[in-house]
């Protein structure tokens, strides 16, 4: 075989040899049916499969926790599908001249997915996306297991560029977001020191975004201006409701009705403008500038009926109504400056504002008695100035030296009513913390195939937010990477500290991540693939809190992770008819459990072998079969494991 | 195709070609007679719209063929450095609104630039013509990542429903309007100018009456991992309350009322276990319009 038709063979594989070993689902399977050239029909040339057939599973173990982290269930599926109709000579379809739609686990899968692009050159470019999620999560160790939730979520985004390769662009964008499902949520009863009683209630959020803007050149700069309206819907409502006993044995408050409403809508229209310029040689700049003013309007009515810890008859009723603002101002200018063939010098300035405030009404009464009415009022202002300079220094052909300098200041103000009893006190705060952050890195390429960097960054913060935020922080970064036509090898290691101190408590943040993976290709028809991953999070944060009616100040919250990744996979192509491919991925928290609970970890293993079979059993036609077993063991909740083993088995088909 | 037959086609090219104008195009047609590889499914690529074919990526490629394929008399993007071969697609590409920041992106500082993710003739994907999926792609360089969304909680990127560019843009974003504006992380920002999970997330994007400022100041990141955790909900530890109590220790700073990020109410007794799970009563943890203790 000449070079270029193999070279069109190895391409055409390349392209139709979809992902083996990013920790892959088993299926769909990534192989298709029918040629890779595609067929040729009425001036179009047209590549299509489509895989369906039958997914199964069985689980022993906590069913729960598996439709959490896998979900997948049983039933007849189209697996995935793949279509793509080019027209041969460019341009010249009527209505189209490229057509692509991929789908992925229509029919029920828990993760449904479809992309479609239509477009004909010169007129239009149309951009689809929908999505599909089952969300369930039990959620054991948040609540007590009381808010578990499964719920379903779609997401829709729908682009429409006009005269996409004109110098002036018409942008026209939709997009939908919804979440529907019941979950659980807890409330406190008769007061916020009653018993907590889990409720029902239906979730039910609509988030619509029209977009309408423009992209045009002029004076040899590229502008964009585009204006999006958000509207949101959040009508989750508890319906009335008999709770059951409450999480308290000991508390002898009882709930026996329970109804909320909680109804919030609000829209967040929204302007971004984009300029770039890229005319001169030696000189680029783009800029961005955005601003958003969200607003919520909601009201709550909530009635409870039950009696208090002394058996009394407690009838709450709730009312609360108002509206909050949160308007947001963005500014950005990037300059990049080539005063040499090899030095690029950028800087970014970027100026942040948003105020958030509202002001709200509360009515209580309790057995119908006016109890707690009072007025809100908060306002939380964040300004931040940012400006990144950062240089790139290309030597020679082998060796690159970067360097930065970050400066950040950022002011937060806030008012609020500190007490809701009349008369109302306003307290007033502001904090400016400044973050000034240097960076270095070098880079180097001493053979083609070979290329080695070293990254360092060193911050200090004055004054930062939280016991938690990056104060003292350092960060070291190194990475080589080999790669040839037939193997690559990468290494990496990274390490972070953060100190974060003041005069009580520390927060001292350490992450190692240390990682090599390789793949190999002995021969065209194997693949060898392979990866060991270490991340290493160390944390101590000073703690304070009551306990028995007395401050402990001087107690210590630890968190340690010793987390390992296992990665192997295997393809083989036999005969050019079947593919055959095994893979093997197990994640480890090797760390000792702790003593008590402020001695955090979680030690767990959960392993997932899968094999997968896929055979071309005529031009058109292939038949796949696979398994995956998953396998979840942690020691801090035992009850929580399971073992689930997955497969199916489907045709693809081209027609 | 023999190399005595290649070199007899580019002969009859030249000749033919050479006696015209002299004009340094020559068209696409030429290019076929040798990259059969790359020229015979290009009209399923994007770049065959652009308007002089092969040779607006590549420049003039009359001197190239007449020379016998000499390849420094072409543009190959395998020779060209990483600042050229950026410049060569910008030139085209940086009117895109996603393209909007890239020569501050941390890829082009670390020398990751257009044609280290995207193939134009060897593309695995039709739409973006990226040299792998994108998530094979990503795990390439940061498989660190790749670990995080192998976790029991996670988004689904290996189960194919959410893709890395759905949170973060890899040609660059601006300064993040979280955090201190430092470390931009690639993070596609949401709507205009907020963090990339509130696309999603959109009942935790407020505004509410009462913020719990963590959200608005640090980000999201303060109290989840976005990749993948073992603990539920994304959480950054396994326990709940030592979550919370490691910011709400009273410490000396700023807070909402100025005497640092309140401590706990001394009527919450921690020795009982009904008070360590912080979300049973504060429901509305993210923001509320009822309550500034976020009980309902």
């Amino acid at each position: 075989m000449n070079r270029p038709l193999l070279g069109l063979l190895l391409g055409a594989t390349a392209a139709f040899a979809q992902p083996a070993f990013a920790q892959p689902v088993v299926a769909p399977t990534p192989q298709r049916a029918g040629e890779a050239k595609g067929e040729d029909l009425a001036g179009y040339n047209i590549v299509n499969s489509i895989e369906t057939g039958y997914r199964f599973r069985t689980v022993e173990g906590n069913l729960g926790k598996y439709r959490s982290d896998v979900n997948f269930g049983n039933g007849l599926r189209v697996l995935g599908s793949y279509l793509t109709i080019n027209s041969k000579k460019p341009g010249s379809g009527k209505l189209f001249d490229e057509i692509v739609l991929s789908t992925q686990g229509l029919g029920n899968d828990p993760y449904q997915f479809s992309s479609l692009r239509v477009q004909k050159d010169k007129i239009y470019r149309f951009d689809s996306v929908w999505r599909w999620m089952d969300y369930f999560n039990p959620a054991l160790p948040i609540a007590n297991g009381q808010h578990g939730i499964n719920t379903s979520r779609q997401l829709q985004d729908h682009d429409l560029v006009l005269l996409p390769q004109s110098r002036f662009r018409l942008l026209l964008g939709y997009s939908r977001n919804q979440q529907d499902g019941p979950a659980f949520s807890t409330l406190q009863f008769p007061d916020g020191r009653g018993d907590e009683f889990t409720y029902l209630w239906n979730v039910r959020r609509t988030r619509n975004e029209y977009r309408l803007g423009t992209e045009f050149e002029l004076f040899k700069t590229r502008f964009h201006v585009l204006h999006g309206w958000e509207y949101f819907k959040d009508d989750t409502r508890a319906p009335l409701f008999s709770p059951g006993a409450g999480a308290n044995p000991n508390d002898t408050a009882t709930l026996t009705r329970f109804r909320r409403d909680e109804p919030t809508h609000g829209q967040a229209p929204y302007w971004r403008i984009g300029i770039h310029n890229e005319a001169r040689k030696a000189f680029t700049f783009d800029g961005r500038f955005t601003h958003s003013t969200g607003q919520r309007r909601f009201v709550v009515d909530e009635l409870a009926i039950g009696t208090g810890r002394f058996g009394a008859a407690q009838n709450r009723q709730l009312f609360a109504g108002g509206n909050a603002r949160r308007p947001v101002t963005t500014g950005n200018l990037t300059l990049s400056w080539f005063p040499l063939e090899r030095l690029t010098l950028t800087n970014h300035t970027a100026l942040y504002n948003t105020r958030m405030e509202g002001e709200g009404s509360y009515g209580e009464f309790a057995n119908a008695v006016a109890g707690l009415n009072y007025l809100n009022f908060q306002y939380l202002g964040i300004r931040t100035f940012a400006n990144l300079t950062d240089a790139n220094l290309k030597l020679n052909r082998w060796l690159g030296l970067y360097s930065g300098y970050h400066f950040s200041e950022r002011r937060i103000a806030s008012s609020q009513f500190a007490d809701p009893d009349p008369p109302a006190r306003l307290d007033r705060a502001e904090q400016t913390n400044r973050l000034h952050s240097g960076l270095l890195g070098l880079r180097l390429q001493p053979v083609k195939q070979l290329r080695l960097s070293l990254d360092g960054e060193l911050g200090r913060a004055d004054r930062p937010f939280y016991t938690t935020s990056e104060k003292n922080y350092h960060t070291l970064a190194a990475r080589a990477q080999w790669k040839t036509k037939r193997a690559s090898l990468l290494a990496r290691y990274q390490t972070n500290y953060n100190l974060n101190s003041n005069s009580l408590f520390v927060h001292s943040a350490r992450n190692r991540v240390a990682s090599l993976d390789a793949t190999f290709n002995p021969k065209p028809f194997l693949t060898l693939d392979a990866g060991y991953g270490h991340t290493h999070i160390e944390t101590v944060t000073g703690l304070a809190y009551f306990s028995l009616g007395e401050l402990i100040e001087n107690d210590r919250s630890l968190y340690r992770s010793r987390l390992r990744q296992v990665r192997l996979g295997a393809q083989l192509t036999l005969a050019r008819r079947a593919d055959l491919y095994f893979g093997y991925h197990r994640i480890q928290d090797a760390a000792r459990l702790g003593q008590s609970l402020m001695d955090q970890a979680f030690p767990l293993t959960y392993q997932s072998p899968l094999a997968r079979f896929s055979v071309q059993i005529h031009k058109k036609l292939r038949w796949n079969l696979g398994w995956q077993y998953y396998n979840y063991r942690e020691q801090r909740l035992a009850w929580q494991n399971y073992y689930a083993h997955t497969g199916y088995t489907s045709l693809s088909w081209s027609f | 195709m023999t190399p005595v037959i290649r070199l007899s086609g580019l002969l009859l090219l030249a000749t033919l070609l050479g006696a015209q104008a002299k004009d340094p195009y020559i068209g696409s047609q030429a290019c076929r007679a040798c990259h059969v590889a790359q020229t015979q499914t290009f009209f399923r690529n994007a770049h065959t719209k652009a308007d002089r074919g092969c040779e607006s990526c590549h420049g003039p490629g009359r001197a190239h063929v007449s020379a016998g394929g000499k390849k420094d008399l072409i543009v190959a993007f395998s020779a060209l450095s990483s600042r050229k071969a950026l410049d060569n697609c910008l030139s085209c590409h940086g009117k895109d609104w996603s393209r909007n920041n890239i020569r501050h992106s941390s890829h082009t500082q670390a020398d990751v630039v257009c044609s280290t993710c995207h193939s134009v003739h060897q593309a695995a994907t039709p739409k973006h013509l990226l040299a792998k999926p994108q998530k094979e792609l990503c795990y390439s360089c940061h498989p660190n990542v790749q670990s995080q969304f192998s976790m029991p909680f996670k988004h689904r990127v290996n189960e194919g429903t959410v893709q890395c560019a759905d949170c973060h843009n890899p040609h660059g974003a601006p300064a993040p309007t979280w955090r201190m504006g430092q470390r931009p992380r690639l993070q596609q920002h949401a709507q205009a100018n907020e963090q990339s999970c509130l696309q999603c997330h959109a009942d935790k994007r407020g505004p509410f009456l009462f913020e719990h400022a963590a959200l608005r100041v640090d980000g999201c990141g303060s109290c989840h991992a976005p990749h993948g955790s073992a603990n539920p909900r994304l959480l950054n530890r396994p326990v709940v309350f030592t979550l919370c109590l490691e910011c709400h220790n009273g410490a000396p700073g700023f807070g909402l009322q100025g005497q640092g990020i309140p401590v706990q109410s001394a009527s919450h007794n921690m020795a009982d276990p009904r008070y360590q799970n912080c979300t049973t009563c504060h429901v509305k943890i993210h923001g509320s319009n009822a309550d500034a203790r976020f009980l309902r």
